[in-house]
């Protein structure tokens, strides 16, 4: 308390007489109360935090992302790309540097996340200091909500900071910005890591020992980069040849569980997000030929080719179907903040500790 | 009211019973201790008290309330210092300390409560990665005390407590219950808790062999004097002339020596059945079993 509070309430005299230091000092202990009051996880989020800040970890992502996203802007932009556009007096927008900040941030961020989550309750459970936090008046959803929610603002807030360090390097030079693609790309990075912070702690929640959490998040995370896409290029091609299946369900089913990987549903989302249509964003997540097999068979589009634009999914008027749309596509996303929570929590709400 | 009260309480890891039916109230505002030989089954007691561990079959009741399904208001209105716990390396001790405030959602005087258990405030300030046990043994039970519970669990408070913190420990207790809080802890040592606990129960395999009062145990213990006579020269048939006689439980004879184990009353009874029964007495001595005897009997298998 006194440690947020310091320069509000410590002010004694001076601080009360209203001045703007002190009057921002109290709000946010109102704000800190209410949320206390409103929220019986808060108070575990807020340790979560304020732990992670205490061991530098926060600074160092800060540090990892404004590297990987704003470096690359930079180094482009001010010794490449930049002069080049300018020299046709072309206009460059900041999408294109968001869509590669993008894929670099799908295989980096789920790996941070991992860290900074898979201990979160398991290391507790081992350490013992379990046991003087469930003896506090928490639920053990109040434990696993507020290490999900803390441990997610550690992974949110320097890739946050990351996007806004490059877009400040983007800016002064002649670059067109995005603004709405801007902040979409960002949000949905920063759900990103939420994702796997989710997963890394519903995992660290259910296992009994410190290996078993290390196990199965870096397995998932293999899993999803590794095998996942094959397994999603494949299904199709052995419905049709073992079971017989249209086309159209053969690539409908590949589609749907590519998405269902949350590198790919993010990937597809920023694509959108940087303007492409929601077709054209599904249609890409393959390559090659195989972009005309799903915008024809599975979102029953047509392609097209241009010289500017690249491959795009035009749509025959029906439209994306319901289930390719990008809110689909979102739900199928944020489900797995959801679900992996939800099971971790109900297997370590029924453990003994 | 009933500050505690464990109803045939049964837990089994595995195929291993942990508790075996245990039946135990701890009244509104008494010192209760939890006495028994390490992996008694005290700690997996307490753990079903603080809902860390579900009891097999059995109910659970803390203040009231049901162990399971009002834990966190249990825990609420309860202090507790577990056993094989772990503090936040990185948070120092204050924090820790301001951490349980919001909690617990109480204004504590934290320079009091460190100078109660004995904490130096300068140590307080330092991240808690470096304390001893015995200073995290202090703070932690200086976090048990914040928002006055009306319960404190303490599962072997002592440990890693040189004589002095062991002695602070008694007096915090004495105060604590003096405040109005009932205060159950646990120990393996008979010595902690003879000095400050208003009754015991002693627990003994997964079950409670003994619940008394100090005063009643004590009196148990004594139940166990041994009386040993010897006599000018050998008599027959004394077994059943000493046997009859009220209070004694048991008899042997060797040769002129005779040992009886009897209740403290019957000492003169036995000298004078001796004596009927056409014995000399040349000489006799009692020993009175302690209450560490009993203690010992009672958990290091069948007296």
């Amino acid at each position: 308390m006194s440690d947020d509070g310091a320069s509000g309430s410590d002010g004694g005299g001076t601080g009360r007489s209203g001045s703007s230091g002190g009057g921002m000092g109290e709000d946010i202990q109102r704000v800190d109360a209410a949320l206390r009051e409103q929220f019986s996880w808060y108070v575990v989020a807020k340790k979560e935090f304020k732990d992670t800040v205490r061991s530098k970890l926060l600074w160092l992502l800060s540090a990892i992302f404004v590297i990987v996203f704003a470096l690359p802007a930079f180094l482009g932009l001010y010794f490449g790309l930049g002069q080049i556009a300018q020299q046709q007096g072309a206009t460059l927008t900041t999408d294109a540097f968001f869509g590669s900040a993008a894929r670099l941030g799908s295989a980096l961020i789920p790996l941070v996340a991992i860290v900074v989550g898979y201990a979160s309750i398991v290391g507790e459970r081992k350490s013992g200091s379990l046991k003087v936090l469930l003896s506090l008046p928490f639920s053990r959803g109040d434990v696993v909500v507020g290490k999900v929610i803390g441990r997610s603002a550690v992974v949110a807030i320097p890739i946050l900071i990351g996007f806004l360090v490059s877009v400040a390097v983007l800016l002064p030079a002649n670059v067109a910005l995005n603004a709405v693609g801007f902040v979409l790309a960002a949000l949905l990075t920063a759900l990103l890591g939420v994702v796997f912070v989710s997963l890394a702690v519903g995992i660290s929640a259910a296992a009994r020992t410190g290996r078993r959490a290390i196990v199965g998040t870096v397995g998932i995370y293999v899993y999803f980069f590794l095998f996942w896409n094959s397994f999603a290029n494949s299904i199709g091609g052995l419905l049709g040849e073992y079971l017989n299946v249209t086309a159209g369900t053969a690539a409908t089913t590949s589609l749907f569980v590519k998405l269902v990987n949350p590198t790919q549903s993010y990937q597809t989302l920023v694509d959108a997000a940087l303007g492409n249509s929601a077709l054209t964003a599904r249609a890409t997540m393959f390559q090659g030929l195989r972009i005309a097999g799903i915008c024809e068979q599975a979102l029953g589009g047509n392609v097209s080719m241009s010289q500017g634009a690249g491959i795009s999914c035009q749509s025959t008027g029906a439209g994306v179907p319901f289930y390719f749309s990008n809110v689909a596509v979102l739900v199928y996303f944020l489900l797995w903040i959801v679900v992996p929570v939800a099971l971790g929590y109900r297997l370590f709400d029924g453990a003994d500790l | 009211m009933t500050a505690i009260e464990l109803d045939g309480v049964r837990k089994e890891f595995g195929d291993v019973a942990a508790l075996r039916g245990v039946d135990m109230t701890v009244e509104d505002g008494e010192v209760f201790g939890f006495l028994g030989p390490n992996g008694a089954g005290k700690t997996t007691t307490i753990d079903i008290l603080l809902d860390f561990v579900r009891p097999s079959s059995g109910t659970a009741t803390v203040l009231g309330m049901d162990a399971q399904a009002d834990s966190r208001a249990i825990r609420e209105r309860t202090g507790v210092l577990p056993e094989g716990f772990d503090i936040y390396d990185r948070l120092t001790g204050r924090q820790h300390i301001e951490f349980v405030a919001e909690a617990k959602d109480a204004d504590p005087d934290a320079d009091a409560l460190l100078d109660r258990v004995g904490l130096d405030h300068e140590d307080a300030t330092r991240k808690a990665g470096g304390y001893s046990k015995g200073m995290k043994q202090r703070l932690v039970l200086a976090m048990a005390l914040i928002g006055d519970p009306d319960l404190l669990i303490l599962d072997e408070p002592s440990t890693g407590l040189d004589p002095n913190g062991a002695r602070r420990m008694r007096e915090i207790v004495r105060e604590e219950r003096e405040r109005g809080a009932t205060v159950f802890f646990s120990s393996h040592i008979l010595g902690q808790v003879e000095a400050v606990c208003d009754r015991v129960a002693i627990l003994q395999d997964g079950e409670v062999v003994a619940i008394d009062d100090i005063d009643g145990l004590r009196e148990a213990a004594e139940a166990g004097t041994t009386l040993t006579v010897e006599l000018a020269s050998p008599v027959d048939d004394l077994e059943d002339a000493v046997g009859g006689v009220a209070g004694v439980e048991s008899v042997a004879v060797d040769g002129s020596t005779v040992t009886v184990g009897c209740a403290e009353d019957a000492k003169m009874d036995v000298l004078s059945a001796i004596e009927d029964a056409g014995g000399t007495v040349e000489n006799f001595e009692t020993e009175a079993a302690s209450l560490d005897d009993l203690f010992a009997a009672y958990t290091e298998g069948e007296s």
